[in-house]
């Protein structure tokens, strides 16, 4: 085994120690912090209030992205399995919902940037001067 | 806007009319295609204002013999088990909305019919208003019934979702949450009318009212419901089943409840930690006259392994007023005559339900179930089931088995 396999090996294997952190950001005239309690319950429907009293709009990242599961590792605690199920049993009760989903880290910078009272979570190497951190769970 | 209202009825129209021509299994994955094809279509038009959502559900059940469980025998069709909805959710303003859901059933040749079509209006964060057609909320999973990808089971627990025949009403409802710190109260009044005909009877419900009240931890969950209402029954099988063997039901006697007082209580005790899920629901029904009081419940037992979910549940229903049925039915015998002609004690209802079985998340919004769920205990009564069977056959039992594909999108 040559040198440039094992580095490969040794990468892999840290790979799920070496994942990215996730960071939820808000929209500049939001709140400056929020507890990870709060963000769970905008995230599963339990509440629809940012800690300033504001109306919360969530948003969130496609099925499958590395940050998405990060986050809902974290913050919720559940699977996209769970989370479909989940939102399947609030929408046709009519009980609301599911965040809006947008493709990428960059257009979840854009909306919560034009979006009062929204919340959105990224990679934490994404985070630019443009984003506000409210919170890294 | 105008034009999405319209599209709903027809886009479910169209596939259900695909799906004469092709064999089932074809015409199913090719239905969800286009459902989601058009949704796509349909949410990237505006994304903001307008939400089109779907469930659908297929499966094959065969049971044992003709004794029935949830209408299941042994001729039971995929198409029995089928169905296909769609849920348009329209904002009108920022705190009100128009909801509709179509749902078309393989058992009805997949005619769309309307379970939902209600305004809901959020003066406050905190409350709820809708007025329309909704779900009657008698069970824990009332508003859900039908959206089988929700929930663990191939099948809700029939001891206690079954004796109670209708589902919806047309009325209004509020709906009061009040947040404490990691748990929530949930007050809901409710009133409105009902007249639904189903397989068994024609229901009428008038001047409904009901109050349910739910707390969660998120963790742990308990509720309870009682509602009461004038019923009218008419128990038009009966008549059927009279009729078949040569007789005429006197003017009258299948009315099994006219305008009568009917209640119903029900508590619910629910807890999911992400692992284990366990939920029971305990249930009483109580209406005047012939029809019978039953009292059911069921215990379920999940657990989460990753994709797999096998679960178990016991379920048992049983009348209690069967010293309230001891004369008979009247009928005409041809000769004129009025003869005794069906005992009122095959309205009497007792069985035992077990099930076992297992959920496969195949994939996030589509999951597929086993399910074995055997039946006993009738004693002496037709168990709620076809009568017909139960009351004349050696079998003191029925094993249904369900395989069950659900899909939300």
């Amino acid at each position: 085994m040559n040198k440039q396999s094992l580095i490969i090996l040794a990468s892999l294997l840290l790979s799920p120690l070496a994942m990215a952190e996730v960071v939820v950001i808000g929209h500049p005239a939001g709140p400056d912090s929020i507890s990870s309690n709060q963000v769970r319950d905008i995230y599963l429907n339990r509440s629809q209030q940012l800690p300033d009293g504001q109306k919360a709009r969530a948003f969130e990242l496609p099925e499958g992205n590395s940050a998405r599961s990060e986050f809902h590792d974290k913050v919720t605690g559940r699977n996209d399995a769970q989370l479909k199920a989940f939102w399947s049993q609030q929408v046709f009760t009519g009980r609301g919902q599911p965040p809006e989903e947008q493709g990428n880290a960059a257009a979840i910078k854009a909306r919560v940037l034009s979006t009062p009272g929204s919340i959105g979570y990224l990679d934490a190497a994404d985070v630019d001067a443009t984003v506000k951190v409210i919170l890294t769970p | 806007m105008r034009i999405y209202f319209r599209l709903a009825p027809l886009a479910l129209a169209i596939a259900a009319g695909s799906v004469m021509a092709q064999s089932s299994d074809e015409a199913v994955a090719q239905m969800q295609q286009q459902l989601k094809a058009m949704q796509q279509q349909l949410n990237s038009v505006n994304n903001d204002r307008v939400r089109f959502n779907g469930f659908f559900s297929t499966g094959y059940s065969r049971a044992s013999n003709d004794a029935g469980f949830d209408g299941i025998t042994e001729e039971t069709s995929v198409a029995d088990q089928s169905l296909l909805a769609l849920q348009g959710t329209f904002d009108v303003t920022e705190k009100s909305q128009a909801v509709m859901q179509l749902v078309g059933r393989g058992s009805e040749d997949w005619d769309p019919v309307i379970e939902w079509a209600y305004l809901s209006h959020r003066p406050t964060n905190n409350l709820q208003l809708r007025a329309g057609k909704m779900r009657l909320p008698f069970f824990m999973y009332s508003d859900s019934l039908e959206v089988g990808y929700s929930q663990t089971w191939a099948r809700p627990p029939a001891a206690v979702y079954d004796p109670v025949a209708i589902q919806s009403y047309v009325g209004a409802d509020a709906t009061h949450t009040l947040n404490f710190d990691g748990s929530s109260l949930t007050t809901q009044v409710f009133t409105g009318f009902t007249e639904e005909e189903g397989n068994i009877s024609e229901v009428e419900l008038r001047n409904t009212a009901g109050l349910t009240l739910g707390w969660t931890d998120y963790v742990w969950t308990v509720r309870g419901i009682a509602a009461t209402g004038e019923t009218s029954i008419n128990a038009t099988r009966l008549a059927a089943i009279a009729e078949a063997n040569g007789l005429q039901l006197v003017d009258g006697q299948a009315i099994l409840a006219d305008e009568e007082r009917g209640n119903f209580f029900g508590i619910g005790l629910g807890f999911d930690d992400g692992t284990w899920q366990v939920i029971s629901e305990i249930t009483r029904v109580e209406v005047d006259g012939k029809f019978a009081d039953t009292d059911s419940a069921y215990l379920s037992v999940a657990r989460r392994f990753g994709a797999f979910t096998p679960y178990a549940v016991i379920g048992w229903v049983e009348s209690q007023d069967n010293d309230e049925r001891e004369a008979a039915f009247l009928a005409q015998a041809p000769s004129g005559a009025v003869v005794p002609a069906v005992p009122e004690s095959i309205l009497n209802t007792r069985r035992d339900e077990y099930s076992v079985g297992m959920r496969w998340d195949i994939t996030p919004g589509v999951a597929i179930k086993a399910d074995i769920t055997h039946v006993r205990g009738f004693e002496d009564s037709a168990g709620g089931l076809n009568p017909a069977f139960v009351l004349t056959s050696d079998n003191d039992s029925t094993n249904v088995y369900t395989l069950k594909l659900d899909s939300a999108f």
